[in-house]
């Protein structure tokens, strides 16, 4: 018997505590079947107990997790349950004796419609190294393997518990590929992560995790305010302290063509070292309209300007780093 | 428990095969785990084996080293080989990596003992035919009485190698460990030398398994007249310590690194 699942995953105010500390305290969240999702936050934030909740490894101790509709902690259905999900845990070994295709056959002999075999070989790129023992692996292929051990049942939902950590960047992308490729199968994914560029990169929504607790979520580029929040606006003026071959004389104090802001920008910019002016506003297109037309009207020149977003990393560290649980619940 | 379905005999089939890869393609267990017994036999029947002993009622040595090795041989493959690997794999992460396949654990369990018995018999009949062909033993004159002694132990000292992993608490301690306790249960139950049954020494190691496993696999063996090729009191001892080793393996046993935990 088949519960019915609309959505992939269901987690509501999930609690797991070890000792009298709570690992994780009352997160909720939903996954939609196809959907990739990332969740994002510290080491000892809760991500991956969250997730062995899900796998069926661990048990809560409060709250309700479901999984394509089955209970994970339910072990009457954890075969059937199993035969869906496949998992990429870091940091376990294979059998070094077996070769990579012995390894592959085996596992898929677990599941009732596994993929090929030489399917598999080919997605995660070892067809070459398929007779060759696992302990001759370099750390990279071996990682590609444990990708290979968590697709080759076929899974309509796949958890990946930081993929790419320890991959060189070309290896990265490959791994990306990979995801991009199941996802756009249809499967679902769920990742954790420690990479900004990578939730940005491959997860349509992503959940920051904190002391056990969601405490934001979003799409990346919407995450925490990030659409509508302040902007920075950079750039240099002419003689203040510009760079080789700015218009600076080598001379003393005050050069001739130094130039300064009118008032009204002056109060709220600030100076980097390197003489570039930085302006923090919510309301990036008014300030640089001032800006502009006054640059054009005065015939000045604004080097290197840009307009900056806070990056997904901002916003995390924002959300992860800094306060009390309730000031960052405030601000998500 | 999940519900075992048509074509798990099958899967316990391919996973045995995966574990008797797995054991010959690691030179270091294949070599120690077979080896070890043929050469013990070799130099021990080779040296002493033609004396006749009074305690075996006048039996040659080697007629009671046979038996012994082939004794050590399944209590080695199935006790020392199986819970070393068995604490390595699990702090490895090979176990929980099991854990989040479909695969049952039963499926797991059967082809683990299936592995070991495989070993175990193929270890009985190298033994037996080096005995046979090196020093004229004769063969079990009970046979059925024999293969059960086997079995039974291989049952036992797989519960007990399994029992003993969850107690184990990293790869590096399990082969000290595992062979000092293996060790010295041999040394007190007479397998290097017979002990005289009434001593003090053979009746504290009677109610260790060690020694009611040496017993149980002579006994079929033709001895003297009025002694029986059925060591039931032997076999009814391994049977209590398999029981025992069941409990406690499926109580402590963990799935994933005592160090993470």
């Amino acid at each position: 018997m088949r519960p019915a699942a609309s959505s992939a995953v269901v987690v509501e105010n999930l609690v797991k505590r070890y000792g009298g500390v709570a690992a994780v305290a009352g997160a909720s969240f939903e996954v939609d079947a196809g959907e990739v999702f990332a969740l994002l936050g510290p080491n000892g934030a809760g991500k991956t107990t969250t997730l062995e909740i899900l796998e069926g490894f661990r048990r809560a101790d409060g709250g309700r997790a479901r999984v394509l509709g089955y209970d994970p902690a339910n072990r009457s259905t954890a075969r059937e349950l199993r035969e869906r999900i496949g998992v990429v845990l870091q940091e376990l070994a294979v059998e070094p004796y077996l070769t990579v295709r012995q390894v592959l056959s085996r596992n898929a002999s677990y599941y009732p419609n596994p993929r090929g075999v030489d399917d598999v070989l080919d997605i995660i790129g070892l067809a070459e190294k398929a007779d060759s023992r696992v302990k001759t692996l370099s750390g990279g292929q071996m990682r590609r393997l444990d990708l290979g051990l968590g697709i080759v049942g076929n899974p309509e939902l796949l958890f990946l518990d930081e993929p790419t950590t320890g991959f060189d960047p070309s290896a990265r992308r490959d791994a990306w590929e990979v995801v991009r490729a199941l996802s756009g199968g249809g499967s679902t994914v769920i990742l954790t992560t420690h990479y900004m560029d990578e939730a940005e990169a491959l997860a349509g929504r992503v959940a920051v995790i904190a002391n056990g607790r969601i405490v934001a979520e979003g799409a990346p580029r919407s995450l925490g305010g990030r659409e509508v929040g302040e902007a920075t606006i950079r750039f240099r003026l002419p003689g203040e302290g510009s760079p080789a071959g700015g218009a600076g004389s080598a001379g003393g104090a005050g050069s001739a063509a130094r130039v300064t802001l009118p008032a009204g920008l002056e109060a709220g910019a600030g100076r980097l070292d390197d003489g570039t002016v930085e302006i923090r506003t919510a309301d990036a297109v008014s300030v640089l309209r001032s800006l502009t037309n006054w640059a054009h009207d005065e015939g000045v020149e604004l080097h290197g300007l840009t307009v900056e977003r806070m990056t997904l990393e901002d916003i995390y560290l924002r959300l992860t780093g800094y306060g009390s649980d309730g000031k960052m619940e405030g601000e998500a | 428990m999940n519900r075992v379905r048509k074509g798990d005999a099958g899967l316990v089939a391919r996973q045995l095969y995966y574990e008797q890869l797995l054991f010959w393609k690691n030179p270091f267990r294949a070599v120690f785990t077979i080896g070890f017994s043929v050469i013990f036999l070799l130099l021990l029947a080779g040296s002493v084996g033609n004396s006749r002993s009074s305690l075996l009622g006048g039996l040659r040595e080697v007629q009671y080293y046979v038996p012994g090795f082939a004794a050590y041989g399944v209590m080695s493959a199935c006790f020392n080989t199986l819970a070393i690997s068995l604490v390595v794999r699990r702090e490895t992460g090979v176990l929980k990596r099991l854990r989040l396949s479909p695969l049952p654990t039963w499926v797991m369990v059967a082809s683990t003992f299936l592995s070991s018995l495989v070993v175990s018999l193929l270890e009985v009949i190298v033994l037996l035919l080096v005995g046979r062909l090196a020093f004229s033993v004769t063969l079990p004159a009970n046979f059925l009485a024999f293969v059960v002694a086997i079995v039974v132990g291989a049952v036992c000292f797989t519960a007990m190698g399994i029992a003993a992993s969850t107690v184990i608490p990293n790869e590096e301690a399990a082969g000290p460990i595992v062979s000092i306790v293996f060790f010295v249960l041999l040394f007190l139950s007479g397998l290097w030398y017979a002990l005289t049954p009434s001593s003090v020494l053979a009746k504290v190691a009677g109610y260790f398994p060690v020694r009611p496993m040496i017993l149980a696999t002579f006994a079929p063996f033709d001895r003297l007249p009025g002694t029986s090729p059925w060591a039931w009191h032997d076999i009814a001892v391994m049977a209590i310590w398999g029981a025992a080793g069941v409990v406690v393996s499926v109580r402590r046993f963990a799935w994933e690194p005592h160090r993470s935990g």
